[in-house]
């Protein structure tokens, strides 16, 4: 168990601030896109 | 899902382009990219959220609509040395505009709508009517301000996603990918 945490928190070490930083541009991206969109796929009609 | 795969395939295109040229490839760098957090915030309550959606009265989600663009557009315009984000823009404003001319929301017209769902379906929708709980309005043609602004485009019949999309929503996708290409940058010949 002791084993576990220590690998996890190494590996959580190695997630670089520069990686978070990209992900969140991308989501922003994302709301971008939808956001100034408006498709339609009827996919929530009737629900 | 078709503005998404922009993102994607503008994504992708733009990586190769940059190993292509021997550069290292990164996200646009946009300012203000907190802007179009605030700016989603009320479509996300208004339209995605199963939760909040339900309790938007048909006005209220208009106004989220249209307030969330303004603050898209004012995003497009802070970012506007950026290449391709002019036509974002672009498409951005021709969707407000006949959202804007259409009680807040997007025509989709029965014809079309009968590409998405089943024709019983629609025919529990009367003309004037929400289509579920999206941005579209169902509005026959001639009912239709600035109908060619409206969601009129449909995919290929043997693609099996089918998705109605105005010329609005091409212009946004066109100017995404683009945007993801060139990371903002004017393209430069090698």
């Amino acid at each position: 168990m002791k084993n576990a945490l220590t690998q996890l928190a190494l590996n959580v070490q190695k997630i670089d601030r520069r990686h978070i930083q990209f992900v969140l541009a991308l989501l922003t991206l994302v709301m971008l896109v939808l956001g100034a969109g408006a498709p339609e796929d009827g996919g929530h009609v009737g629900h | 899902m078709i503005l998404l795969a922009s993102i994607l395939a503008g994504g992708l295109a733009g990586f190769f382009y940059a190993r292509w040229q021997k550069h290292s490839w990164s996200i646009p760098p946009f300012r203000y990219l907190w802007l179009i957090f605030i700016a989603f915030l009320p479509q996300f309550f208004a339209f995605y959220l199963p939760a909040t959606r339900i309790w938007y009265s048909d006005s209220l989600a208009a106004l989220s609509l249209v307030s969330s663009q303004i603050l898209i557009l004012i995003f497009c315009w802070l970012n506007r040395r950026l290449a391709g984000i002019w036509i974002l823009a672009f498409g951005t404003a021709l969707n407000l505009l006949v959202i804007v001319a259409n009680d807040g929301f997007m025509p989709i017209s029965p014809g079309t709508a009968g590409h998405l769902v089943a024709q019983d379906t629609l025919q529990t929708i009367q003309e004037g009517g929400r289509f579920g709980y999206g941005k579209d309005i169902l509005l026959l043609p001639e009912n239709t301000s600035l109908v060619w602004l409206s969601d009129r485009f449909l995919l290929p019949g043997w693609c099996p996603y089918q998705v109605a999309f105005s010329g609005g929503d091409i212009l946004i996708a066109a100017g995404m990918f683009w945007l993801m290409l060139t990371q903002g940058q004017p393209l430069k010949a090698k």
